[in-house]
């Protein structure tokens, strides 16, 4: 069958964009409810996510055809690529709002403009937050509505990428809160550390949350319905994906994390070891779910496509119209 | 748009400011030409559109019986017009053979090297020493052999004894001619034997497709579920190779149950009894364990078909590939047409004969060249004779009397290809120095292709005409660039051996330095000093046109005009020619025993013999190698050996894949893409396994011709551009007694093989795998047994042929079947009556002088000169047009006015020089043809109606009334 | 109104490949580019009782397209007579159409240069069509068996028509809901 399409800068973007998502969507949360006025904390938290919607972005456009004009996607109304795209850039427009508000912390030079910015501070934070959100539910929805994949074209797909999204975000969180740009204040450091033992708990459930509805959802595939779905849940439950499945994302990326959680108290498992198995985990799913972009076969279409000449086959570039040898 | 260079597009052809990709036709200066496909034998029309000199596009013609369908090669040929790897230039080897070293020379300076080359080799060493290998037809191949005529070698060959000519020897032995011809619409029963339309002859399929929704039975014989076996109504899936077997039973069959055609057989038919008694032993249950088929099977089909008449029989290509019981295969085939009475009859097989309206292929031959002692040193014509010349001098002298025409010497004459390798290596029966190699790559063509890479690395002088750089021309001494498709007009003329004729027109002059075929054997000729009287035709549309010529079809001044208003020629239908004038055949009826192939010591009626290598008769052999090979069947979407370089086509069929059913492929571990090894006793290829229950559990189906001209041939010479490794040939044996004894030629069907996986240490084709023997044995390299002592695969039987009662008179030949005298030379018959008799014409001749005799003017005439002479042989004089009797009585009633003069012989009026011609009534003057009254010889003045006293000026009416002015 | 659909005679395929190779030479593709590939899934059954049928495949140039709306950049598009096709001058190459397609019948080439890429798939031979509003597409010229017949549906006279109305036709994949406009005449062994 003919099928991956998608290469890995566009994995690696969904990773990206969710991770940023999440981180957005969490720092709104807490900038808003739990720790109110303590934005600075979440300045570098902030500038992570916007480096990864930036390396995102170059995934993206560089995986483009034609790259030089990207722009065009927002020549029509409906595609669901084309809001997915709107969302990451006003995400990232005002997260690097909010961050500038903070930028004349380590550069006097923008002090003016910090400055002007800083009432607006967690407003731009706000918004950032809700795009933020969008970009994290994008991912997965633009994958399930793509129903000639049936493994990807369930309801539970967003749920995962979205959970998955905000997991990998509190995990960035907890490694890159409070510091540079902004300044910090001694009672700015105490508030990270809660939002740090809140980010504990937090991604304790989202773990949890994360394991049940990706098991849910393979082990649902796997048993039952679809042929298609079912034959590549199979193949992550007992084909050539299951050691990566069951060993890298449930064990390294989900469990052991989560039982470092738990019981890792503030060692360096639980407060380094852990949020980085996280995010890998998270990185992992992404390469899989988009790797299994298996589509009904129509009778007889593997063995063709698997008759038909590889692309470095020598005759392919032997010769060259135009370029007579004799 | 710029089309990438990756595309298999061509660049240049897209206007840049626009994303269309098509061309548009409609644009100015854009011509239409209607030319033919030139990539197989189907040659379907082909539409070009030329704009500035070169061909813009191509589509299928959709007037033409291809109904504009074109195959994966027909849509190609723009792309192989302009492929890079064509061969632009003549090459001249610079290197050592084989190290791809060449340099460009002009065309004509590689025509005289190579000329002063093979006749110095003629002085030293006999005409002889050179030899010429073709292949399928892509080629003019009348000029070929009018080349070697003239150059005085018998020694050319193509791979036709895999192809027909075996086949259409039998049958004309049989019947007189080769009823190749099916009237498929009257016909209530096909059987597609061997043959699979749906996988070479499209245009044919689409025909067979839409015959069968009306009716038709299609009975398909093949050992694959082939395309065609797919759309059959009854398959016969028997062993490979055991065709004969099972056409022996089939007539078994038909004879023991009554079923023939009783009345036709009683008419016509000769030794009828003979052969009843003859196949009695060839039951169906004495078929099924050699044919793997129910003996229920066997009747059943043969039910089919003699139930079902009129019906036909497709030649296919198997019958002339399965080795020793080839030609026993087609000749047990062609009784069983003529015994349910299907030959020349509406809906039957028809029987074309060649060419009478128009000039045949042999006409073209210049055979008259070659003299007697040359033609017997044909190489392999002591063994094989039903293809060499003794068996084609007495087919052609035969058709020569019953049609008035024959069979050309090319593909029905011809040297046995493999001897000729063999002799090249051992010089035996004598040392082939050159071989002039045209249109093939004989390494994945012809048969043991481990010899025969051996005998072109070792040919002392090569020389190669091709398209591309093969592995044969890599070895060779120049190669010549050949103009194809769309570069040369087209003349389909089925191999000289029918009475149609097709045409298709050169689109665009040849690109770069490439010439036609006939341009080199023209050029090569007149530089080896051959008469220039003997080579007067440019080009292929001159030829063509002399070709055409006496058909004098209307507005027809060229052969491009032919192409134009005509494109073909078909003769106004006739079949049951037989009835009128007989069969073909020495005796003028079916010879159920062949006279013709008992003369040559064959036996009369097809006996049975098996294949080389088979469980049955060669127990020990199958022990070994227990699995049955077929190989040789055609496959979409290559021809033979050619189209690997298309990219467009390779890419869908990049690799090379055997076919092995499921149930053996897991007793062997093979699973579907795996590489492996097919190995018989001759040697071993990889290829990879399809396995799929299309073929019997204890066969594998190899497809032929796989090369790989992507690699540097250079780079292996032990097996150059893999042109081994995955070939069928190097599987296939040519020893004399694996060959048909008759035809010569050798099995790709039925050979025993094993087959399995290429292990991690043992995938690659190594430098033992290459070795060539003679006979063919991986065991034993080198050569062990000199061609000249091997055996056949069956004795000659002694042939006593009858006295004639009386003496032959000078001058005639005697048929002792028919006990009829012929005229030497012209072939005509000595009838009761004193007359000869011409059989194209059924014309009377003089015995005497040959003349014609001419009903209509009780006279004889002679063709050659146009002079008409008495029945007394006294040329008949002439005056003013008006024949005179000088000597004689006035033989008509003369004018009262008029005198008789006897020393002229006609009538004069006075002194005047006028000549009297009776049958109008005018006298004519002998100077300018003018008409004058026989009353006073005044001139007839057709302007205006009036007579004219020429003396006076005066006119008259035509009652001699003046008119005055 | 005009609504193109393409009606193949399985019965009368027999997987020459033609119609490929003529596609791919006339539309000038890339090498890896296959707009029509002739799947078969080999001989099914048990020796000798086996059968083999051929599917000819191609854009189903479906009425409800799975492949237009999600097209970001407005290139893949469809027009009135239901020719789905793809402009290059817009296409971002994004691949999503190519990812939305059940069928699998759309591609950027590999071969062409890495930043001059764009989605191709079949167009019914749209520029073909362009400069001749009467011609067929290359596929259905160049079957030598006539397996492909093509034409206009809502023309109760065209023969696609007469076909689908009189002859049992199958679709693929019918329950993505895509109303496919191939229309599939099986080879169920029996005749044409």
């Amino acid at each position: 069958m003919k099928h991956h399409y998608w290469e890995p800068p566009i994995a690696l973007y969904l990773f990206l964009g969710g991770l940023a998502g999440g981180i957005l969507f969490l720092a709104a949360i807490f900038n808003s409810f739990v720790v109110p006025g303590y934005a600075e904390v979440f300045a570098l938290p902030v500038l992570v996510s916007l480096v990864c919607v930036a390396i995102g972005c170059v995934f993206l456009v560089v995986d483009l055809g034609q790259p030089g004009v990207f722009w065009r996607v927002w020549t029509t109304s409906k595609s669901i690529i084309k809001w997915g795209a709107t969302f990451l850039v006003i995400a990232a427009v005002f997260a690097l709002l909010f961050l500038l508000a903070f930028i004349g912390d380590a550069w006097p030079i923008f002090a003016g403009l910090s400055g002007l910015l800083k009432p607006a501070a967690d407003f731009f934070l706000i918004v950032a937050g809700f795009f933020g959100l969008c970009i994290m539910m994008y991912t997965g929805i633009m994958l399930s509505t793509l129903k000639a994949h049936a493994f990807w074209a369930t309801p539970a797909l967003p749920v995962l990428f979205t959970i998955s999204a905000i997991s990998t975000g509190c995990a960035a969180i907890v490694l890159s809160i409070g510091g540079w740009p902004a300044a910090m204040t001694l009672e700015s450091l105490f508030v990270s550390e809660i939002v740090l033992e809140i980010l504990h708990v937090v991604d304790i459930v989202l773990v949890i949350a994360e394991l049940i509805v990706l098991l849910t959802m393979v082990l649902s595939f796997a048993g039952a319905g679809n042929e298609t779905a079912k034959a590549a849940a199979r193949r992550w439950v007992k084909g050539s994906y299951a050691g990566l499945f069951w060993v890298g994302m449930v064990g390294l990326g989900l469990v052991v994390p989560l039982v470092m959680y738990i019981g890792g108290g503030h060692s360096a498992a639980a407060t380094l070891v852990a949020p980085i198995l996280v995010l890998c985990g998270g990185c992992l799913l992404r390469f899989m779910v988009v790797n299994t972009d298996d589509r009904a076969e129509i009778p007889g279409e593997n063995r063709y496509y698997n008759r038909l000449a590889k692309n470095d086959a020598e005759f392919i570039t032997k010769w060259t119209y135009g370029d007579n040898q004799f | 748009m710029e089309i990438s260079k990756t595309s298999t597009g061509l660049k240049g052809l897209v206007s840049p400011d626009t994303v269309s990709t098509e061309v548009d036709i409609h644009q100015d200066g854009v011509t239409m030409v209607k030319s033919l496909c030139y990539f197989c034998h189907a040659n379907c029309g082909v539409l070009a559109y030329v704009k500035d000199g070169d061909v813009i596009k191509i589509e299928g013609d959709p007037d033409y019986s291809n109904q504009g369908g074109l195959c994966c090669r027909g849509t190609s040929a723009l792309l192989h017009v302009n492929h890079p790897a064509r061969i632009n230039h003549a090459l001249k080897r610079v290197g050592a053979k084989g190290e791809g070293k060449w340099e460009k020379i002009p065309y004509d300076q590689a025509i005289q090297e190579v000329a002063d080359r093979l006749n110095q080799i003629k002085d030293e060493s006999g005409a002889e020493a050179v030899a010429s290998a073709g292949g399928t037809t892509r080629t003019d191949d009348w000029a070929r052999r009018r080349f070697l005529n003239q150059f005085g070698t018998p020694n050319g060959f193509h791979n036709a004894l895999l192809c027909w000519i075996p086949t259409f020897m039998a049958e004309t032995c049989v019947a007189g001619w080769s009823p190749f011809e099916t009237d498929l619409a009257g016909a209530k029963c096909l059987i597609l034997w061997g043959m699979n339309p749906g996988a070479s002859t499209l245009g044919g399929m689409n025909g067979y497709t839409d015959l069968q929704k009306n009716g038709l039975k299609i009975v398909v014989v093949d050992p694959r579920y082939s395309e065609t076996a797919s759309k059959a109504d009854l398959w016969l899936p028997l062993r490979p190779g055991s065709d004969a077997a099972l056409a022996l039973a089939m007539l078994h069959t038909i004879i023991y149950e009554g079923l023939v055609n009783w009345e036709f057989v009683g008419e016509w038919c000769d030794g009828f009894e003979e052969l009843q008694e003859h196949v009695a032993e060839y039951t169906p249950e004495w078929a099924a364990p050699i044919t793997w088929l129910e003996p229920d099977q066997i009747r059943q089909a043969a039910r089919l078909y003699a139930m079902n008449t009129p019906g036909c029989i497709q030649w296919g290509c198997t019958w002339d590939q399965i080795g020793r019981a080839s030609t026993t295969g087609s000749h047990a085939i062609a009784l069983m047409r003529a015994v349910c009475g299907n030959l020349d009859v509406p809906g039957g097989d028809g029987m074309p004969g060649p060419a009478l309206n128009y000039l045949t292929d042999e006409e073209m031959e210049l055979n008259e060249c070659l003299p007697e002692e040359q033609k017997a040193k044909q190489i392999g014509s002591n063994k094989f004779k039903l293809t060499s010349w003794p068996g084609y001098q007495m087919i052609s002298d035969n058709a020569k009397r019953t049609w008035g025409k024959t069979l050309p010497t090319e593909w029905f004459c011809e040297a046995h290809g493999p001897s000729v390798f063999k002799a090249i290596i051992t010089g035996d029966p004598y040392q082939v120095r050159a071989l002039i190699v045209n249109a093939t790559n004989p390494i994945n063509s012809y048969g043991d292709a481990k010899m025969t890479l051996q005998a072109l690395k070792q040919c002392e002088f090569l020389v190669v005409v091709d398209y591309w750089m093969t592995p044969t021309a890599l070895f060779a001494d120049y190669v010549f660039p050949a103009a194809g498709a769309l570069e040369r007009p087209t003349i389909v003329t089925h191999y000289g051996a029918t009475d149609s004729i097709m045409g298709g027109r050169r689109a665009i002059q040849p690109k770069y330095d490439r010439h036609t075929d006939m341009t080199f054997w023209r050029k090569l000729g007149l530089a080896c000093g051959q008469d220039p009287a003997n080579w007067p035709w440019e080009t292929e549309e001159e030829a063509y046109f002399h070709i055409l010529e006496p058909l004098g079809l209307g507005g027809v001044e060229s052969y491009n005009d032919f192409v134009d208003y005509y494109r073909m020629y078909y003769p106004p239908l006739h079949q049951n020619k037989f009835k009128a004038n007989g069969f073909w055949t020495p005796s003028g009826k079916v010879e159920c025993n062949s006279t013709i192939l008992r003369e040559l010591g064959y036996p009369g009626m097809p006996t049975y013999i098996g294949c080389i290598e088979n469980e049955i008769d060669t127990p020990e052999i199958a022990e070994e190698y227990p699995i049955v090979l077929t190989t040789g069947g055609g496959f979409m979407p290559y021809h033979h050996s050619e189209h690997f370089q298309m990219q467009g086509i390779r890419y869908l069929y990049p690799d090379p894949y055997f076919s092995i059913n499921p149930e053996l492929a897991e007793k062997l571990n093979i699973a579907y893409g795996d590489w492996c090894w097919i190995e018989t006793r001759r040697g071993r290829i990889k290829m990879r396994a399809n396995v799929e229950p299309e073929v019997h559990p204890n066969v594998v189906f190899a497809p032929r011709g796989w090369w790989f001209p992507e690699r540097d041939g250079s780079a292996d010479l032990d097996n150059p551009f893999g042109c081994l490794e995955s070939n069928v040939n190097v599987l296939t044996s040519v020893d004399d007694e694996h060959c048909d004894p008759m035809g010569g030629s050798w099995a790709n069907r039925g050979l025993m093989c094993k087959v399995y996986k290429c292990g991690e240490y043992d995938k690659e084709y190594k430098k033992e795998d290459t070795q060539f023997s003679i006979p063919g044995s991986s065991s034993e390299p080198g050569v062990t047994v000199m061609p000249s002592d091997q055996k056949l695969a069956r004795e000659p039987i002694p042939f006593e042929k009858p006295e004639p009662a009386e003496a032959v008179p000078e001058g005639y030949e005697w048929v002792w079947q028919s006990n009829t005298l012929y005229q030497k030379g012209t072939h005509f018959r000595l009838d009761e009556s004193g007359w000869l008799i011409n059989p194209r014409t059924k014309g009377y001749h003089d015995a005497h002088t040959g003349w014609r005799y001419d009903a209509a003017n009780e006279c004889l005439v002679d063709d050659e000169t146009g002079k008409m002479y008495t029945m007394e042989r006294e040329e008949i004089v002439f005056a003013a047009g008006v024949r005179c009797y000088p000597g004689q009585a006035a033989p008509y009633e003369v004018p009262e006015n008029l005198t008789w003069n006897q020393e002229k012989g006609y009538a004069t009026l006075g002194d005047k020089p006028y000549v009297y011609d009776p049958n109008s009534g005018w006298m004519l003057d002998p100077d300018n043809g003018a008409f004058h009254d026989a009353n006073y010889g005044w001139l007839y003045d057709a302007a205006t109606g009036h007579l004219v006293d020429e003396a006076t000026g005066k006119h008259y009416d035509m009652s001699y009334a003046p008119v005055e002015e | 109104m005009t609504r193109y659909v393409m009606v193949i005679d399985q019965r009368r395929c027999i997987g020459c490949h033609s119609c490929t190779v003529a596609c791919r030479t006339w539309n000038k593709l890339p090498l890896d580019i296959v707009y029509n590939p002739v799947v078969t899934e080999g001989a099914q059954g048990t020796w000798p009782n086996v059968h083999k049928s051929w599917q000819p495949l191609l854009c189903m140039h479906c009425e409800n397209p799975e492949c237009v709306p999600c097209c970001p950049s407005g290139a893949s598009q469809q027009d009135e007579d239901g020719t789905v096709w793809v402009d290059p001058k817009k296409c971002l190459s994004c691949k999503v159409c190519v990812n939305a397609c059940p069928y699998g019948m759309r591609d950027a080439s590999h071969l062409e240069d890495r930043m001059h890429r764009y989605v191709r798939k079949c167009t019914f031979c749209r520029d073909k069509r362009q400069l001749d509003p009467s011609a067929q597409p290359y596929c259905v010229l160049t079957c030598h068996q006539k397996a492909r017949i093509f034409g206009d549906l809502d023309d109760p006279n065209s023969e696609v028509s007469k076909l689908i109305g009189s002859v049992k036709t199958e679709r693929l994949f019918e329950e993505f809901g895509t109303e496919p406009q191939i229309y599939y005449i099986p080879d169920l062994g029996g005749k044409a």
